[in-house]
């Protein structure tokens, strides 16, 4: 105990009394004005770099601008970039043996909107910095999707050529996933998880800050593909080759654009793994853990185990592009399913990153909003681990028409149908906890039950999937579509929504407008179900998916399910607005708004800017409603007493 | 107590969802009416699915309804529910019960997998060729066709190829589908059960034109495949034949146009084809002139070599370049002359 003490009172002098600071000119501070020169000097650098070796190899023409803009742009200019804005400076001043600023946390906390924008160590101001821009991505690939959804109203071709609307369809999914949903969730973790386990922050800060300023390279870059000649990576965010090497530049976009959010996500999942197995609170088990918080310990090992793999698979596409390599082209030896093999060793995984968190987030509403125990806490954290183990044996059933191995089919079937039941136990869990309850119907655990409801709808047509002769007759068709949807939207974008909704009184001190959020489910909830559960029918009676045209006898149910989309879309400016003015002149929160007892609610809202004043101590499980006297934590020293009652 | 009437009342609104979604399920045409044998067994295993997934859904809702229905309390009441934290007979059954459920559906599918690929003892093979983005099927004897004809009640054993990327072959009413990867050869096995017309749709994603990769489909009954598979034979007997005399030359340009698939992507008045996604060869002379080659050079560069000239607001790199390995030289020979429009009468 007196060690924290120390430290806390460590961190409180040291604010008090930031080291001397050097104050650097407005050129070499921290921020955007270096960023911008940095970034410019790092491009001419890269730049130099390949025309250099070209002038010395004797190449023609000297100035090529495909490669210069890969090693340059892709490459050089983003290491510039973070350079720049600051999230080297800590390191490189050690490195060089110069004087650190000791670690003084001056750069933590958030005391006015323009500090957002600024590199920050604080999870707080990460996890709200990697929502707000995880929302903006949201927003462009939205709006991609209105636009394809346009083109799609009517058979025939209307707005756009072949070419830009798989480049939209493929920009979409790509922004979606690789810029929305996966940083999504880690920015809601990296927000309540150190709170949970009653850590002061996360175990790596600056690591944490880096992660985050990756981000928005990988984003910029996927929207960028458009400027590109020739346009957007236009071969699906499942990027096959052979097709990916010989696609207009564009798709090198993409392939960049991964290895950037790829080392986000991989960095953070280190950071989780790191604090959630070495920061916990004294007394605090892993069997003690909030489930958001063991989604999230699992989510971060698939993510670390899984991520390089995708990573390895764009770098070699490209490498047969600009290198002229054979990884995956049928001559000179190389392997063309081996590029799916890789690509789904990733992206299946990546569908459990999808939505772990969010089993998490849903976990902690449903007990919390039905005042009771969650229902089976220890087989909910095991369930997780078995769909851990098991999601690295199902990769090749996105493969069963792919021609690969004929004997993979059914153990790979098999696998796939088992991860039904640590699923299945989930969901059954939660049913079991509302029985009996005392539910209370606000905006989180609308989206909450929403989730459950959708995502079991999601789960049986994924049943359909797994069973190999019903997948062949409905892979790549508009069947995918729906099934992917249901659970990535009504599954992860659902929980997305309920965490925010749920979280927000803590994150802004404010609440949201109860009456705006319900409008916002009920809106999203009914376009959601018009838009994708048509596209179960269009499928399985014969419309592939990826096509900008199509036969006549779709048209009608096509309209409807563009104008349903266009309602989705609407429904998204509610939620903006809803966030927007609760979060500048909401009603003030307090601390406990749900009476929950997990840590993060027992201190202030917004939480103090080293979240406790003093190490809490743990003393019991953390959904002990209804147990009288039942207590998850004691905190001193600046808790709130009231909190539970 | 609340408890018993709860479980009452959940019972009625699992029923009543069942019915719902068992309509749903009936009174829609969710698949296509089968006619092949595999589409016939793929339809079994979606019965056998749906009626689990039926059962399973009504559950979920009944309970979620019903849970929201009677415990449902107001914002303002701050009691807690009691203190459950879990059943251990409860949780033994949803592991082991939904486990049982889908290893059925796994050795039902298992089945059915196994007896869609069998071929039997009298198959017809028929070669596919895919490429971007045109479908070419070769039947034994050399006879070639951009339609896919194919004899009723006997299983066709396709196999397939690709000189570029992959491709994947789905006829909806078949049911089966196979990606065709280059450089290895996919097999998959059809058994029409019915005669008509129908259509084949590319439905991986294989570039610009993969939306327009589609081809005719027809199933008849033995005799009239017999004779169809005679006239084309003959046909090509004939063209092979003439295709050294002068006049002959277009005509086989005129074959290899559909066959190659050149109509996928251009509009060309002679052969009755409109595509947009490459520029329209009735102005072939004129882009020949702009870019300052004689036609016939033009025509032969830009099949073999099409990067090499590049029309004005048509992108680069869109166009196969394996053309000028996988012609042959009477054909491509053939393709300039019915392209610069001489003899095409």
């Amino acid at each position: 105990m007196t060690s924290t003490v120390d430290e806390h009172g460590q961190h409180e002098t040291a604010y008090g009394h930031p080291g001397p600071p050097r104050r650097r000119g407005l050129l070499m501070r921290p921020g955007w004005i270096r960023a911008l020169w940095v970034t410019a000097l790092f491009f001419f650098i890269g730049m130099y770099i390949v025309v250099t070796i070209r002038w010395i190899a004797g190449w023609d023409p000297v100035y090529e601008w495909e490669y210069i803009v890969l090693v340059a742009g892709m490459v050089a200019a983003p290491i510039g970039f973070l350079t720049g804005i600051g999230t080297f400076d800590y390191w490189l001043y050690w490195i060089s043996g110069r004087p650190t600023v000791p670690d003084d946390h001056a750069n933590h906390g958030a005391y006015k909107w323009t500090d957002y924008f600024k590199v920050n160590t604080d999870h707080k101001v990460i996890g709200i910095q990697y929502l707000v821009t995880t929302f903006f991505f949201f927003l462009v690939g939205g709006f991609l999707a209105m636009l394809f959804r346009a083109e799609l109203a009517q058979p025939g071709m209307q707005f756009f050529d072949t070419q830009t609307f798989n480049g939209l369809v493929s920009a979409h999914a790509t922004l979606m996933i690789f810029v929305f949903v996966i940083p999504a969730f880690a920015g809601l973790a990296n927000f309540a998880v150190p709170l949970m386990l009653g850590a002061p922050d996360m175990a790596f800060p600056r690591l944490n800050a880096l992660s985050f300023w990756m981000l928005p390279i990988a984003g910029v870059m996927f929207a960028a593909s458009f400027l590109a000649p020739g346009g957007a990576f236009a071969t699906g965010w499942t990027s096959y080759a052979p097709l990916a090497s010989e696609q207009p530049f564009g798709q090198v976009f993409f392939n960049m654009g991964v290895q950037w959010a790829g080392a986000s996500s991989i960095a953070t999942a280190l950071n989780f793994l790191v604090t959630i197995i070495t920061m916990r609170a004294p007394g605090m088990t892993f069997w003690r853990m909030p489930l958001l918080v063991w989604a999230n310990f699992t989510t971060s090992l698939l993510v670390v185990i899984a991520t390089p793999f995708i990573a390895g698979s764009q770098f070699f596409v490209m490498f047969d592009r600009v290198m002229h390599t054979s990884f995956f082209t049928p001559d000179n030896g190389g392997y063309v399913l081996g590029y799916q093999h890789i690509f789904w060793f990733y992206s299946h995984p990546a569908v459990y990153i999808m939505i772990l968190p969010g089993f998490g987030i849903i976990s902690e509403i449903i007990s919390v909003m039905s005042r009771k125990p969650i229902f089976g806490y220890r087989l909910m954290a095991i369930s997780l681990l078995g769909i851990l183990v098991l999601g690295f044996s199902v990769w090749a059933h996105h493969m069963f028409v792919a021609g690969m191995a004929d004997w993979l089919r059914v153990p790979m079937m098999i696998s796939t149908l088992l991860i039904a039941v640590p699923t299945g136990v989930k969901v059954f869990s939660w049913l079991a906890t509302l029985w009996e309850g005392k539910i209370h119907l606000n905006t989180p655990m609308l989206f909450a039950l929403g989730f459950v409801s959708m995502f079991v709808i999601g789960g049986l047509s994924g049943i359909y999937l797994a069973a190999v002769p019903i997948d062949i007759h409905a892979s790549d068709t508009y069947f995918i579509v729906a099934h992917i949807h249901y659970v990535l939207f009504g599954g992860s974008v659902f929980t997305i929504f309920a965490g925010i909704y749920y979280w927000f009184p803590k994150m802004t001190g404010r609440m949201y407008n109860e009456r705006l959020g319900k409008l916002h489910f009920w809106l999203t909830f009914v376009a959601f179900n018009v838009t994708f559960f048509p596209m179960h029918w269009v499928g399985l009676v014969g419309m592939p998916r990826r096509v900008a045209d199509y036969a006549g006898t779709f048209g009608a149910l096509n309209m409807v399910v563009s104008i349903a989309s266009f309602a989705l879309g609407a429904s998204v400016a509610i939620f903006a607005y809803n966030i927007i003015t609760s979060w500048v002149r909401g009603p003030v929160a307090g601390s406990n708004p749900w009476r929950a007892m997990t840590i993060e609610w027992q201190v202030s809202s917004p939480p103090p800017v080293f979240n406790f004043d003093e190490i809490p101590q743990v003393v019991g499980g953390p959904y002990e409603y209804g147990v009288p006297g039942a207590k998850h934590a004691v905190l001193r020293g600046g808790a709130l007493q009231e909190a539970h009652v | 107590m609340i408890r018993r009437a709860a479980v009452v009342k959940m019972v009625v609104v699992a029923a009543i969802a069942a019915l719902i979604a068992t309509l749903v399920a009936v009174l829609i045409d969710w698949l296509p009416d089968s006619a092949s044998e595999e589409m016939d067994r793929i339809t079994f295993v979606y019965w056998f699915a749906t009626i689990i997934c039926i059962g399973i859904f009504a559950l979920v809702v009944a309970v979620i309804v019903e849970a929201v229905w009677a415990f449902r309390v107001q914002p303002d009441d701050d009691t807690d529910g009691p203190p459950i934290h879990g059943h251990t007979g409860l949780e033994v059954a949803w592991t082991v019960v939904p486990a049982i459920l889908v290893i059925a559906i796994g050795v039902v599918s298992a089945v059915v997998l196994s007896k869609n690929a069998d071929a039997g003892s009298n198959p017809l093979t028929i070669k596919v060729f895919a490429q971007q983005f045109a479908w070419r099927f070769d039947y034994a004897g050399g006879v070639q066709s951009d339609e896919l004809v194919m004899p009723v009640h006997r299983s066709v054993r396709f196999e397939m190829d690709s000189p570029d990327v992959i491709h994947s072959l789905w006829i909806p009413e078949m049911g089966q589908k196979q990606d065709v990867v280059p450089g290895t050869v996919q097999k998959i096995v059809i058994t029409p059960t019915r005669t008509g017309r129908f259509r084949l749709i590319c439905t991986e994603l294989c570039g610009l034109g993969h939306s327009t990769m589609r081809a005719p489909v027809r199933v008849l009954e033995q005799p009239a495949f017999d004779k169809w598979l005679e006239k084309q034979s003959s046909a090509r007997g004939g063209s092979a034949g003439g295709g050294s005399a002068g006049g002959g030359g277009a005509q086989v340009g005129k074959k290899t146009f559909a066959s190659a698939g050149c109509g996928g992507c251009h509009a060309f008045e002679p052969a009755g084809t409109d595509a947009e996604i490459g520029p329209s060869l009735d102005n072939l002379a004129a882009d020949a002139e702009k870019a300052g080659k004689p036609l016939p050079d033009y025509i032969r560069e830009s099949i073999v070599n099409p990067n090499a000239y590049v029309v004005p607001s048509y992108k680069s790199g869109v166009m196969p370049t394996t053309f000028g390995e996988t012609l042959k030289p009477e054909e491509l020979d053939g393709l300039v002359v019915f392209l610069s429009g001489k003899g095409a009468e």
